[in-house]
């Protein structure tokens, strides 16, 4: 059943990549799984791959990157699901792409990035080794629904695991470091350590400010960014959990949030049972993912192109990019599916702290106003204009800055996709 | 007039925020630092007095989770009679989504459990576990001075809620939901308290509303006729118009 269904599956992403019809990462995938609901199981019960799962609002592409690069160069060998097709159906795909026609995958490792709703239907199918769970941010809630009930799924889901897979837990996120509550899966766990990086007061928007376990108002002693830090609540004395790894020799991208994705890596391999120099070496062979502070190259100027999909990983870029002194900004809102269609967020951004009287700020997408309006409302008056057609946008900010600039572009998902098409594709200007 | 001032009692600004709703803070603020009226916040948190309320020119209170909302309503407990007295006695107030349905007669959940609201609005709501309605809205204000233009926001509530007899819906939906989806109402309007379901934020696409809030806080406070100075709203009126035309509503 499954080799006609991988031979019919490999045909159709063939045809869809040759027409480019949806990209024809998901809809193979789609397909299999309606014919045979046990499609996903049946590959993985014939084959000797291990699985790793990774989960989180923000971080998943990076730190699958970075496990992969460290896997790889460890002569393991590694497949991944597509970046963004995190369903159940973008697994298949994956799956009908890497099998064989015996329905078996011969690679040592699979990594999945796999979506807030899909981890819960993903572990009804299969029992990963490793499941690493990045944060949980308030993002898209007209699609994913709030972080608590998010949490409860979470929960409902990892107890049916057992001591066969290990849980890979961000330690400083208070929803996350309680989610060992009723498993028997390992659990070990990642954070940062370094004071010197951390304050005393939770940022605006901060999420899980309460005990997960009490609901009081959580103590922290640090804190990294929005509601990430050493916590501790002074009512049922539930705390951070001891850290197993809390800083990294080497930090292949900029900013705090990538040194949590380096530590989850670090904190994988390590599990799986690689030694700290070869990650280490692994590490110093990473190239960041497609839109993650990815450097391009455009007509002699460059072009640094950050996800920034929801307010933590805009705070967090904004602040990484005023380190490096950046001035010119190229922010792209959309609202299509992808990125959630409530863009309620970017009122939720600290712009008062992180755009300042000296920046440019262009902005575009299907939402450019609505950004407009939050520069706008910001502290300080940068210099502002608002252009929705994107190609235009992009040459407007182009011409702001002089060749030793850096032109930072900020786009949500949709946008990121867009903003490459017209960047490496040469398509249009 | 010099050396105005305004203070905004912000509800539970942690607890009850969770759709982005401070920009209507932000809105306020930097519309009356444009116009150099003073804009003080006071954050009224957990274990608040009630007498602080007293205090406040105006009051602002956000939409939430479940969870948050259970905790807010044990804290409020205490304070029913003084928040009451406050709203009757016309001291103004935006209430969104969560708040809006906090300061009704009930929230039905969808598993039957039925939560106590304020009780302070003829209104109740209840959850019938179908589809959240969800998107973006535009409606008619049911306000005299504010009836000529048209406001946009984005809605998301699984709650359906029915006004009583004597009350007055905040608008007539053009396009969107509004309060349950069947009889084109979206919020209420009681005394100078509005209650609406418009997230977006409302009040920056709005700008209007904003102001409408602005002068009846002033008016009250100053008991006399308040003209706000004018301001440059290009950009708002042209996000808003965006979104109208994408509903196909005519600006």
């Amino acid at each position: 059943m499954n080799s006609l269904l991988i031979i019919l599956g490999k045909i159709l992403s063939f045809f869809s990549k040759k027409t480019n019809l949806g990209g024809g990462s998901t809809w193979p995938g789609h397909i299999a799984l309606i014919i045979n609901n046990n499609f996903i199981q049946n590959i993985f019960e014939k084959s000797q791959t291990e699985i790793i799962l990774i989960a989180g609002t923000n971080g998943k592409t990076t730190t699958s990157k970075m496990i992969r690069t460290i896997l790889e160069r460890n002569n393991r060998t590694v497949f991944q699901n597509k970046s963004g097709a995190n369903l159940l159906n973008g697994i298949a795909s994956s799956l009908i792409i890497k099998a064989n026609f015996y329905g078996k995958v011969k690679k040592d490792f699979a990594i999945f990035e796999v979506d807030e709703n899909t981890l819960p239907l993903i572990l009804k199918i299969i029992k990963p080794g490793y499941i690493v769970l990045l944060n949980l941010f308030r993002d898209q809630l007209d699609r994913y629904g709030e972080i608590d009930y998010i949490v409860q799924n979470w929960n409902t889901a990892l107890k049916t695991l057992d001591a066969k897979t290990t849980l890979i837990l961000n330690a400083d996120d208070p929803a996350i470091a309680f989610l060992n509550k009723d498993t028997k899966a390992k659990v070990k766990y990642f954070g940062l350590n370094d004071v010197r990086v951390s304050t005393r007061k939770p940022q605006y928007s901060a999420d899980s400010v309460f005990c997960p376990n009490c609901h009081s108002k959580l103590n922290f002693r640090m804190i990294f960014f929005s509601h990430l830090g050493d916590w501790k609540c002074s009512n049922c004395n539930l705390k951070r959990p001891r850290l197993d790894i809390g800083s990294s020799k080497t930090y292949p991208l900029s900013g705090i949030y990538n040194r949590y994705n380096t530590n989850a890596a670090f904190l994988t391999c390590k599990t799986i049972g690689i030694d700290n120099k070869n990650i280490n070496e692994g590490l110093a062979h990473f190239k960041p993912a497609f839109g993650r502070q990815e450097l391009i190259n455009f007509n002699g100027k460059k072009i640094q192109i950050c996800l920034a999909k929801n307010p933590t990983s805009f705070n967090e870029t904004l602040r990484t990019i005023n380190h490096l002194h950046g001035k010119n900004l190229l922010i792209i809102i959309n609202d299509h599916i992808p990125d959630g269609t409530d863009v309620s967020w970017i009122w939720d951004i600290n712009i008062e702290k992180q755009i300042k009287d000296e920046h440019n700020v262009t902005i575009s997408g299907t939402r450019a106003y609505d950004m407009g309006l939050r520069i706008k409302y910001g502290k300080f008056s940068p210099n502002l204009s608002v252009e929705p057609d994107l190609s235009k946008a992009i040459l407007n900010a182009l011409e702001k800055i002089s060749p030793d600039e850096t032109l930072y572009i900020l786009p949500t998902y949709s946008a990121m996709l867009e903003v490459r098409k017209i960047l490496t594709g040469r398509e249009i200007l | 007039m010099i050396d105005r001032n305004l203070t905004i009692g912000w509800l539970y600004p942690e607890l009850m925020g969770t759709y982005g709703d401070r920009g209507n803070i932000i809105t306020l603020r930097r519309r009356c630092k444009w116009r150099n009226i003073d804009f003080r916040t006071k954050v009224l948190d957990i274990g608040f007095e009630p007498k602080e309320m007293l205090e406040c020119d105006l009051l602002f209170m956000g939409g939430a989770q479940d969870r948050q909302q259970k905790i807010v309503a044990e804290d409020l407990k205490d304070k029913v009679g003084t928040f009451s007295q406050i709203i009757r006695d016309e001291i103004p107030g935006l209430y969104i989504c969560g708040a809006y349905q906090f300061l009704g007669k009930y929230y039905k959940e969808a598993d039957g459990t039925v939560i106590p609201g304020l009780g302070i609005i003829d209104i109740y709501t209840e959850n019938p576990n179908t589809d959240r309605m969800i998107g973006d809205i535009a409606i008619i204000p049911r306000i005299d001075t504010l009836s000529d233009f048209i406001f946009v926001g984005f809605e998301n509530h699984g709650g359906r809620t029915t006004l009583g007899k004597n009350v007055k819906p905040f608008g007539n939906v053009l396009s969107g939901f509004g309060n349950n989806g069947n009889d084109k109402t979206e919020g209420a309007i009681y005394k100078n308290s509005i209650c609406t379901y418009l997230h977006g934020p409302v009040l920056p696409k709005n700008p209007e509303l904003a102001d409408y809030l602005i002068k009846t806080a002033l008016e009250k406070k100053y008991k006399k006729t308040v003209n706000l100075e004018h301001l440059d709203d290009t950009l708002e009126k042209t996000a808003r118009t965006v979104i109208a035309q994408r509903l196909g509503v005519k600006v």
